[in-house]
């Protein structure tokens, strides 16, 4: 092979390189643009929803100010702890649902196993919110709906159900190769031992992964809270908060706080994704091959 | 084989049913018979009687603190009742979806918007008031004030404040007389009107003669939104639509507008007036609603006029406390006191507002610029058709050509219930 | 299939059965038939007898209290209406209340869901009284209390795992479920004022529906057809997406790979509902896309994003695939380290190149392992309420119709139950969009390869 080959070659990877960054560069400006519109917003001095530039004509920080001093309409601090303690528990708790039950489902062979598989994946068909009211009144036959309560019933409503989304902690276990559960049997492991010191410590990437979407049910959710909580603002989360600042008698005066609000919200859940990235990163690679 | 866990699951759930059986209303009957019997042997004896009341209003009547000040004023002034008070937020908008989802465990006493009446009532969620409380209702309101809380020949609301909506404009762009007549004001200036809100729209086709359900309370009219004269409506508003001077407002846009000097006049309602005399300053206007000339006809424009008021909940506990709280939350005192803290515009008659240029806009859009909104169930079907002809409008759908087979197509499903 | 389900069935066959038990067992068997555990405490297995005497003892309780009632009025679904009395002294009127046919419906359903779980129970209570008789006859060891629970943390370990996962999905998913099922034989509607007290209909619901000359039978179909067209686009054009996105982040000559990942998933920590709902005011005539577009003189009248149902459409699906992809970048990331080097330089070796490498390895690879994931993805997209709810709301909506052009299923029943209160007609409507979906993606599902063969890729 001759230099100027070799030179060539070289070239044509770097453009190619070059090629791929831009690329990645633009798609990523798209990506960020409305999260960083967002961000703006909330420093914006000008009141409404409505503008007509793009970057705010005045920045100002009251925004974020009158979202944690302002608690005459809406009590935010209020609701942001009332989230982040839901968040906290719905979080432990989904997260065991749902590593357990995707353990059993790739790794313990019994009767129900394919029965239970496939009525799972249908019933994520059936559209939620169709039994707010009837899980409302099962939560009121618990006493569940009245004061202090409404948390608890709040964690149920976003927990209760994790258990049938075991589909991709379940696809990831499969690969985990069956020859190490294997070895350790022959060194006279119980199943409960292979689950905690063998899979879940090889499972990392998809603890996370279960830990930040249950972590983050609560926050998103508009319809349930508010079915839950019904009159008793005590108990509100952000995102009724959030949501109510958008109703017509609110919009103009809120809007650049429900931005500020939006921040503050992403805040806790990046933090956690950031902390958590690099098994995402380095993870599983070599740890697991079989 | 050992199902220990399924057992247990099993108890688990006996104990759920169990509980369910408590909550099951059956149960609560019987209780309230009871309460209901040693109620009347309290009030024979003379002795304080012990009541829970909950109350939901808006958040701002608490902050401000005037639900407290009034509650507790009415404990004070019934001695013989010792009234506790649990206070809930639900804003007068939201009543029937909050309320229809557990009438029982709704509070006693609640505020509602008067379109919620015909939903509310057919969930048993509102009381009838009756003898001498429906007396002092028709003495101190005006004869729409209590038509707009009557379902069924049934009044069943206490009102304490007009609900509807009329014009803010910038004085230094319009003139008295210019705002008489809408086409002069989009000759002089920039107007914005929700022409996508289907509480707004209906103004345009009341001004040419087109009517809900007759004069409002005939269920078996109908609505009539069809006809040559809701087809001119129709070509009149795709007109307005392409008018460079028109800014439809949905999304704050009129606000904004107002707030940047693009826009000279929005059409809102008293909550907006604080917003408004910020970004207008002394040029703020206050008017009642202008006339629209359609070519062949012309027209006021005519807005829907309704009341927030205040409902009993037929499962208080004590209906004779709740219905007397009820009362006196509306009463000439609380009004007033509302009115002071929160420019709440007063029903009572005997309340002298004439000093407000807001309250003298809703009263003249009262008395001559406003039709009442129907209180009949039937009315569910007019909001989405004519919501879907406003978005139909600005989107550029509706053209001259097609604007009288669109109109009556949206008349026909105002008139269908879609599932009959 | 057929032959797998029968080998699944012959593994688990047990020689403890019902019809053995009241056929072959002995006097103190066939009476555990009527006093659950009474087998196990004669074989003294006491504490789970005891446990099973428990349960048999709260379901009478509970069915002697509330449950005959509650199926005494099922059928009937109530019929006292609410009752008013003037009372003159007080100047008010007084209410007694009457029958709430939907609270009737849920307790009664309840009460046949709690019988059916103790059904179940009590067939394992006879069935263990009866392995304890025929153990003991063997002389064959019967378990004690302790190593029945040592088992749970070994052999039995999915009864331990799934329990608390089963009892939640069954209480506030399954029942809540049934429930609404039952409602689409009954009149619950706004439609005659039937939203206290209403009666069973059997099926008129669902002739409604299915004629399709019929106003809403008519839109069902259509917005069905959207519904699945969106679901397959949202779901594949995110997983394409998603996984070139992916490939290229991996590639060992892409600097900052964390810097990239993070500027794509950064999404997921904005609330979908502020995310969507900032868009859509971004994308509105008057928004900011369309308001600096015009000022820039790129385009002379505003992008109709959401109003001409064409753009609609495909602004939705283009929305979602910003929604979608950090998700699908997450999962792919994943999996892609996870799949072995040596499957890669094996290929190399042969002198395969990227995209050969990419048919041959990395997507069989994914597709094995990432079916599920793309099942749950297109049962999701189904029956993905906000991305439409909040972006289009539907809309653009004809004159006369109920539906809008971008309704899924989803928003359409929202409206015509939270909106409309036609509770019956939403409930049928669920059910087939239920029916409908469970067989195409039951059949997809089983004909996948990582169903097929779970035992591992390879």
């Amino acid at each position: 092979m001759s230099n100027t080959a070799i030179r060539a070659g070289k070239a044509r990877k770097t453009v190619k390189n070059i090629f791929v960054h831009v690329i990645l560069a633009i798609l990523a400006f798209i990506w960020v643009l409305p999260i960083f519109w967002v961000v703006v917003t909330s420093f914006r001095g000008e009141k409404g929803s409505y503008v007509t530039t793009f970057l705010p004509k005045t920045y100002t920080f009251n925004n974020y100010i009158k979202l944690f001093t302002d608690t005459s309409i809406l009590n935010f601090p209020r609701m942001f702890m009332n989230t982040l303690i839901i968040a906290i528990f719905v979080c432990i708790i989904s997260t065991v649902f749902v590593l357990s039950v995707s353990y059993c489902m790739s790794r313990m062979r019994f009767k129900m196993r394919k029965p239970f598989m496939n009525i799972a994946m249908i019933l994520g068909l059936f559209p939620s919110f169709m039994s707010m009211i009837s899980v409302y009144y099962i939560l009121k036959a618990l006493n569940l709906v009245e004061g202090g309560m409404i948390r608890i019933a709040l964690i149920i409503v976003f927990s209760a159900g994790s258990g049938v989304g075991f589909y991709v902690a379940k696809g990831f276990f499969d690969t985990i190769p069956k020859s190490l559960d294997e070895a350790a049997i022959i060194d006279g492991a119980t199943r409960w031992q292979i689950f905690t010191r063998i899979t879940i410590p090889l499972s990392k990437p998809i603890i996370v992964y279960t830990i930040l979407t249950s972590f983050m049910a609560p926050w998103i959710d508009f319809i349930f809270a508010k079915v839950i909580c019904r009159a008793d603002a005590k108990y509100y989360t952000v995102s009724i908060g959030l949501w109510k600042m958008l109703e017509k008698e609110y919009i103009d005066s809120w809007y650049t706080c429900f931005a500020a609000g939006a921040v503050v919200v992403s805040i806790p859940i990046a933090i956690l994704f950031m902390i958590t990235q690099k098994y995402y990163v380095e993870g599983m690679s070599g740890a697991v091959k079989g | 084989m050992k199902k220990k866990l399924v057992s247990l699951l099993l108890v688990s759930a006996m104990a759920i049913g169990t509980l369910a059986g408590c909550g099951s209303n059956n149960a609560g009957n019987d209780d309230k018979k009871e309460t209901t019997k040693e109620d009347n042997k309290d009030a024979a004896s003379g002795e304080t009687k012990d009541v829970a009341l909950t109350v939901w209003s808006p958040q701002e009547d608490q902050d401000t603190g005037w639900l407290k000040q009034q509650c507790e004023a009415f404990n004070e002034a019934h001695p013989e009742w010792n009234v506790t008070f649990e206070y809930g937020v639900c804003p007068e908008g939201e009543a029937k979806d909050t309320v229809k989802n557990d009438v029982e465990g709704s509070a006693d006493v609640y505020m509602l918007a008067n379109d919620n009446i015909p939903d509310l009532v057919s969930v048993n969620g509102l009381a009838e008031i009756g003898g001498s409380y429906l007396d002092d209702i028709k003495a101190n309101n005006s004869e729409s004030i209590v038509s707009s809380v009557t379902y069924n020949d049934a009044v069943v609301a206490f009102p304490f404040t007009s609900n509807t909506w009329f014009m803010y404009y910038d004085k230094s762009v319009f003139s008295e007389d210019d705002i008489k007549s809408l086409d002069t004001m989009l000759e002089k200036g920039k107007v914005s009107f929700p022409l996508t809100n289907s509480w707004y729209i209906a103004s345009f086709y009341a001004a040419n003669g087109c009517t809900l359900f007759g004069d409002g309370t005939d269920e078996a009219a109908g609505i009539d939104f069809g006809g040559d004269k809701a087809a001119a409506v129709t070509n009149y508003l795709v007109d307005l639509a392409a008018n460079p001077n028109f800014i439809n407002d949905a999304d704050g846009a009129g606000l904004a507008g107002l707030r940047d000097g693009s826009v000279n006049a929005v059409f809102s309602g008293t909550w907006d007036a604080a917003s408004v005399e910020e970004a207008l300053g002394e040029n703020m206007g206050v008017a009642a609603l202008p006339t629209v000339n359609f070519g062949d006809a012309e027209g006021t424009l005519k807005s829907f006029m309704g009341s927030k008021a205040i409902g009993v909940n037929p499962n208080a506990d004590d209906m004779e406390v709740a219905m007397a709280l009820a009362a006196y939350l509306a009463g000439e005192e609380s009004q007033l006191a509302h009115y002071e803290t929160r420019n709440v515009l007063p029903t009572n008659t005997n309340i002298d507002v004439s000093s407000d240029a807001i309250a003298q806009a809703v009263a003249d859009v009262m008395k001559n610029t406003s039709i009442v909104q129907p209180l009949v169930s039937k009315m569910g079907q007019y909001w989405s058709p004519a919501e879907n002809m406003g978005k139909a409008i600005i989107a550029g759908e509706v053209t001259h050509d097609n604007a009288a087979d669109k109109t009556e197509e949206m008349n026909t499903a105002m008139n269908t219930d879609l599932a009959e | 299939m057929k032959k797998a389900e029968k080998k699944n069935k012959e593994e688990f066959k047990s020689p403890y059965t019902i019809i053995g038990a009241i056929t072959k067992g002995n006097v103190i068997t066939k009476l555990s038939l009527l006093i659950m555990g009474l087998g196990n405490i004669a074989h003294k297995q006491i504490v789970k007898g005891l446990m099973y005497l428990a349960v048999e003892i709260s379901w009478l309780v509970y069915m002697i209290q509330y449950g005959f009632y509650s199926l005494s009025m099922l059928p009937s679904l109530g019929w006292r209406e609410q009752q008013k009395v003037w009372n003159k002294e007080k100047s008010i009127f007084e209410y007694e209340a009457g029958d709430q046919s939907n609270l009737i419906l849920l307790f009664g359903v309840a009460t046949l869901f709690v019988t059916a779980m103790f059904i179940i129970v009590w067939r394992d209570a006879v069935k263990s009284s009866y392995k304890a008789e025929l153990l003991a006859k063997e002389g064959s060891h019967i378990n004690t209390f302790k190593e029945d629970f040592k088992s749970l943390f070994n052999q039995n370990l999915h009864k331990l795992l799934l329990g608390a996962p089963i009892m939640g999905v069954l209480v506030f998913t399954i029942l809540p479920l049934i429930y609404n099922i039952t409602m689409a034989f009954t009149n619950y509607s706004k439609l005659n004022d039937k939203m206290v007290l209403f009666d069973w209909v059997g099926i008129d619901n669902f002739k409604k529906i299915l004629n399709i000359r019929d106003g809403i039978g008519g839109q069902f179909y259509s917005v069905l057809g959207w519904t699945l067209i969106w679901a397959v686009f949202a779901t594949v054009l995110n997983y394409i997406f998603g996984m070139i996105l992916a490939i290229v982040i991996n590639r060992k000559e892409t600097k900052a790979k964390g810097f990239w990942r993070f500027c794509f998933v950064l999404s997921i920590a904005v609330p979908q509902f502020v995310s969507l709902l900032i868009m859509r005011s971004m994308l509105q005539p008057t928004g900011i896309v369309n308001t600096l577009l015009l000022k820039y003189g790129i385009i002379d009248t505003a992008l109709p994003f959401f109003s001409s149902p064409m753009w609609a459409r495909v602004t939705v699906i283009v929305i979602n695939i910003w929604v979608g992809i950090p998700y699908t970048l997450l999962q792919v990331t994943g999996i892609l380290q996870n799949i072995p080097a040596e499957l890669y330089e094996a290929a190399k070796i042969d002198g395969a190149n990227t995209v050969q490498i990419f048919f041959k390895i990395t997507l069989p690879y994914m597709l094995f392992v990432m079916t599920p994931y793309l099942i749950t993805q297109f049962t999701g997209n189904i029956n993905n309420f906000n991305v439409i709810f909040l972006l289009s709301g539907g809309n653009p909506t004809g004159v006369g119709d109920t539906a809008g052009s971008t309704d899924l299923l989803v928003t359409w029943l929202y409206k015509l139950t939270v909106d409309k209160s036609y509770y019956n007609l939403g409930a049928v409507i669920g059910i087939m969009t239920f029916i409908v979906l469970a067989i195409v993606s039951l059949i997809t599902y089983r004909n996948t390869a990582s169903y097929k063969d779970e035992e591992g890729f390879m």
